[in-house]
């Protein structure tokens, strides 16, 4: 909403702007990590270690950490308890071609209704470690997609719905602009969305696209179930994402893993493909 | 119900005060009491100075233009004195019994010299207020422009003390508070968003606006329920000698009203409208991808006033603006955003003279806030809507029957209801019907306050201010996990009227005032508020979408004590008046959000909020010349505010968003001729306090097949709140106003505004672009307004 309301406020007043010189303090180090695991798709289990980086300095990317040991631990749930006594999968790190600080088991399948826990020791000895759980993964009850023709565009929609059952339901979705079954990485789609059942819970649960696509466009849609924690850390990196703008404040994600910031998400995954047609 | 109860007890106590009072001091001592007006249009004057001459008396006219002034004889002649008006003397007549009216007569300019002899009272020296300033209606048009619009809560802000947010913005910060943290007043009723579009206008038409008040200060008893100022707006009342009719075109918008007598004389009745028509102008220049948009707003305000009788008026007044923004996707049609957001008011106000010591003013006031916004995409939509609306019945007494005093009590009941959302509407075969619960409150205050004056050298304004504030039912109180933000499944359920928290508060003030001599004098004053309103913002600024929420068990009231101290000194036959004051404001309970807190339809919205403390401290300088060809101010600020909570910046005290270690304003107008005034703002301010991130890292990784190369977003780290400076603020206006026509029947002038002449870039935001193809960041600052002319008609006939 901020951001339309400076969209609309630009659009009113014509705003310029001007590069200046500014000196920020340097940042207090800290370790990050990104680790995914699902039932579905062997290339979005990976675990991205890297660290903050001073704002200004010049290399963007490339200071992910190799060296580093990376298991994840099969569990089990007992009653109340969940006991991480199950296989362990030791992930290692690609080529630096790709990136540094990228590990990958090539072997690994995540397990619907199953807890895992990450353990990362850092060459300096540090310990990361995180939990997470694959659930229920949600089932896509139908798919429609449509094309209108207006001047020389053809804009194509497309509404899906699925049932959201009485429990405490967190989905994130992704949306990928083609069929391409080896995608490396969530980031490697166009658009995401987390959201909750807080405003519709127990009922179906519908979805609509409001960018328009052009007709023969090829879609992939990643429906995934995520735990509640997973959710609170991807809603507030949402935020994070979007800040700016006169009036951004500071966004802090909120990380459910312990020694970093970040994420251990294991999504529960239902992909559709289709064609605009 | 016990405090109903109260509110009837005390209705019950005050009448029988004032019928006792009636009895006992009626025709005690000569009295002599009335109304000072304006002699073109009977419109009362706020703040006129009555001074007697013989008995060394000095009162002014309260909020209603009434006034009482107790004599040592019957032989002495009253002069009375208001800016921008002839000084009339009035010979008292010992057998007038009857209330007296005082009509003055605004200033002339003659046709071989120029005098503008405006208001020559010493009442900034001899009053025990302070930290109070006025601008008038009157001096607001005088005042340079942007875009060709007047606005008040622009104005204030070149009164030291007061700070813009920024660029063009109407929000303003007193004293180290926040935005919230000011009780803003139009006719009595509480406007909870005093801006349009999006906070650069304010909801103020300024045809429509008689005096502006603002009190930053040594706060009088009568007012309360915020920490840092009362804003207090009233609107003209309408010309009861003749219908008039008014208005101006200016770039962005017009303005249009019509006034005029009831019954000749006693009655009036005053309509003004404006609309902007930006959405018109804009369009042709809007690129056609977001051809969709449309942006207006309006507002009317009515008034009217009825003299019933000698000792009985009746007034009414109403406010009702909007602020609408559509949007429709050209790609995709069957979408379309209605976002509209504005405030509604309505006082009815009963003025009862008892007998000249007593005066009594009853108001019922209504007022509302609200928010909707309408989403639909084909045969599917929903709506969000959201508001604060409360209803006010206050009574407040001016006795003046005790001699060398001035009393002041009431009380003051509002009964606040607060609806954070309802969410309605369908998609595909799911019906959406949400609703966070509701909240009401009662808040009851009632007051005692004494101007005395104890000797010829020292008056002592003593006042007590007691509030009680009664969250209650019906509310069913849901727990949350602080670590999931769900709900546990406990709901502890309230039934109506009962209470869920209860906060009875006493605030004393007191101020004293030590005449040095006639022409300067020392002050000092102390105010302790407490505030039950808060309003949900992460941004520091107040946008539309927030929300006003109440004290409640986990959110306590917030609390403010100010010590203030002054030298007044006036110059120049009291032509020049200049005063330092210095102020210290320690806040507790201060609220803010967590980093990246969810507030819109967050049915847990304590648990985002964190808890701490603040302090202000500064030092005012103000040289204000009222009168004569040239007249204007200069004020400046030193200042410092801060913040200091657990949860925030590792517990480590912060500079406030707004603090502004300096700040600096100078105004003045000057009476070219007949025919043309120049008016030149300048204004200087530290830049803000801004956080900026001080590191970042890459996250959301993707592998870019096509490309090859890895995709990823990069997330700004933060360490320190508000450690970095903008900029500094500066911009000089110039304006020039043009009487081109002005005879009885008709006047007409244009005003010729330049806003920021010497075209400076002043920093509205900063932020970060890394250049991932160079492989560096770059910083830019945004800037809003360059040097910007305008162009405003008015006319009246």
């Amino acid at each position: 909403m901020r951001a339309f309301i400076l969209f609309v406020s630009c659009l009113i007043f014509a705003s310029c702007e001007k590069e200046i010189a500014i000196e920020v303090d340097k940042v207090t180090e800290q370790y990050v990590v990104e680790a995914s695991i699902n039932q579905l798709f062997p290339n979005l289990n990976y675990v991205y270690i890297t660290k903050t980086i001073d704002y200004f300095k010049p290399e963007f990317s490339l200071n992910g950490l190799k060296d580093a040991q990376v298991n994840i631990t099969e569990g089990v749930i007992v009653g109340d308890d969940t006991l991480f006594n199950g296989t362990v999968h030791q992930f290692i790190p690609v080529t630096d071609s790709i990136l540094p600080g990228i590990y990958i088991n090539p072997f690994f399948q995540g397990k619907l209704n199953t807890p895992y826990l990450l353990n990362i020791e850092l060459k300096d000895g540090s310990k990361i470690s995180g939990s997470t759980f694959i659930g229920k993964a949600p089932v896509i009850d139908s798919l429609v997609y449509w094309y209108t023709l207006q001047d020389k565009d053809t804009n194509g929609y497309f509404w899906m719905e699925w049932k959201d059952g009485p429990e405490q339901n967190n989905y994130r979705m992704a949306v990928y602009d083609g069929f391409d079954s080896l995608l490396l990485g969530w980031g490697a789609a166009q658009r995401f969305y987390t959201f909750d059942d807080q405003l519709i819970n127990n009922t179906s649960r519908p979805f609509r696209s409001f960018r328009p696509y052009d007709y023969g466009d090829t879609i992939s849609i990643y429906l995934s179930s995520i735990g509640r924690k997973e959710f609170l850390f991807w809603q507030s990196f949402s935020t994070a994402v979007n800040n700016n703008g006169p009036f951004a404040s500071p966004v802090a994600v909120k990380s459910n893993i312990k020694g970093a910031i970040g994420s251990f998400t294991g999504y529960a995954i239902t992909q559709k493909k289709f064609i605009i047609k | 119900m016990r405090l109903y109860k109260v509110v009837l007890n005390i209705f019950i106590v005050g009448l029988f005060v004032t019928q006792s009072t009636t009895i006992a001091f009626a025709q005690s001592k000569f009295e002599i009491a009335g109304y000072v007006k304006d002699a073109t249009n009977g419109e009362t004057l706020i703040g006129a100075t009555i001074r007697a001459i013989s008995s060394k008396r000095v009162t002014q006219t309260n909020t209603y233009g009434y006034f009482s002034i107790a004599l040592n004889s019957n032989e002495d002649s009253l002069a009375v004195s208001y800016i921008g008006f002839q000084t009339t003397y009035y010979k008292i007549n010992t057998n007038k019994k009857s209330n007296i009216a005082i009509e003055l007569k605004p200033l002339q300019i003659s046709s071989k010299e120029i005098v503008i002899t405006g208001e020559k009272s010493n009442k900034q020296i001899t009053s025990t207020t302070m930290s109070i300033a006025e601008i008038s209606g009157e001096k607001l048009k005088n005042l340079p422009v942007i875009l060709g619009e007047q606005d008040v809560l622009k104005a204030i802000t070149l009164l030291p003390g007061i700070k813009s947010g920024g660029e063009a913005g109407t929000g303003f910060y007193v004293r180290g508070g926040g935005p919230d943290q000011n009780l803003i007043l139009m006719d009595e009723a509480v406007v909870y968003n005093p801006s349009h579009l999006f906070g650069f206008l304010s909801v103020f038409n300024s045809d429509a606006v008689k005096n502006i008040e603002i009190i930053k200060g040594g706060m009088p008893a009568n007012y309360g329920g915020r920490l840092s100022s009362i804003l207090n707006v009233t609107m003209r009342e309408g010309n009861n000698q003749k219908t008039q009719f008014s208005g101006g075109v200016g770039l962005i918008s017009s303005r249009f009203t019509v006034e005029g007598p009831i019954l000749k004389g006693k009655s009036s009745y005053l309509i003004s409208g404006r609309r902007t028509y930006i959405d018109v102008i804009a369009k042709p220049f809007v690129p056609e991808n977001v051809k969709g948009n449309s942006y207006y707003f309006y507002d009317l305000n009515v008034k009217t006033n009825l003299v019933l009788d000698e000792k009985n008026r009746l007034f009414f007044s109403g406010y009702f603006g909007r602020d609408v923004l559509n949007f429709q996707s050209p790609r995709n049609k069957d979408v379309f955003f209605n976002f509209g957001w504005g405030n509604n008011t309505a006082t009815l106000r009963w003025n009862h003279l008892f007998n000249k010591q007593l005066f009594l003013n009853t108001s019922l006031i209504y007022n509302r806030y609200d928010l909707f916004n309408d989403f639909t995409f084909g045969n599917n939509g929903f709506n969000v809507k959201s508001g604060v609306e409360d209803i006010n019945l206050k009574m407040d007494f001016n006795w003046f029957g005790l001699n060398n005093h001035s009393i002041k009590f009431g009380y003051n009941y509002t009964f606040h209801k607060f609806q954070p959302g309802i969410l309605s509407g369908s998609i595909g075969t799911t019906n959406l019907s949400q609703a966070i619960n509701p909240q009401y409150a009662h808040e009851f205050a009632a007051y005692l306050a004494d101007e005395w004056k104890i000797s010829q050298r020292i008056a002592l304004n003593l006042g007590l201010r007691a509030v009680a504030f009664n969250l209650v039912g019906p509310y069913d109180q849901k727990a949350y996990d602080p670590d999931t933000g769900l709900p546990t499944g406990q709901v502890k359920t309230y039934q109506s009227s009962e209470s869920i928290a209860f906060y009875p508060v006493l605030e004393p003030r007191a101020s004293i005032n030590y005449l040095i001599n006639e022409v300067s004098s020392v002050k000092a004053s102390f105010t302790q508020t407490y505030q039950f309103l808060h309003l949900a913002t992460t941004s520091g600024a107040q946008f539309p979408i927030d929300l006003w929420v109440p004290s409640s068990k986990k959110i306590k009231p917030q609390l403010a004590y100010q010590y203030a101290i002054g030298y007044y000194r006036n110059f120049l036959n009291d032509v020049v008046e200049t005063s330092i004051e210095a102020y210290y404001k320690p806040m507790f309970n201060q609220i803010e959000f967590k980093p990246g807190a969810q507030l819109f339809f967050n049915q847990n919205l304590e648990n985002e909020m964190v808890f701490g403390n603040g302090l202000s401290y500064g030092v005012e300088f103000l040289v204000r010349k009222n009168s004569g060809r040239l007249n204007g101010w200069v004020g400046y600020t030193w200042s410092r505010s801060t913040r200091q909570f657990d949860q925030l910046n590792q517990g480590q005290v912060y500079f406030y968003r707004y603090d502004r270690t300096h700040d600096m304003s100078l105004t003045l107008s000057y009476q070219l001729n007949k025919k043309w005034t120049a008016n030149f703002v300048f204004v200087f301010g530290t830049g803000n306090a801004v956080t900026l991130p001080s590191g970042r890292y890459a996250y959301r990784f993707g592998y870019n097949i096509t490309e090859n190369k890895p995709e990823l977003v990069f997330i700004d780290v933060y360490d320190k709140i508000n450690s970095y400076r903008l900029p500094a603020y500066h911009r000089a206006d110039v304006s020039f106003t043009y009487i081109r026509k002005k005879t009885e029947k008709w006047e007409s002038s244009w005003n010729f505004s330049i806003y920021n002449v010497y075209n400076r870039a002043n920093p509205y935001f900063v932020y970060f672009f890394p250049d991932v193809e160079l492989g560096e960041v770059k910083a830019y600052m945004v800037y809003l307004f360059p040097i910007l002319p305008s162009v405003q008609w008015n006319f009246k006939f």
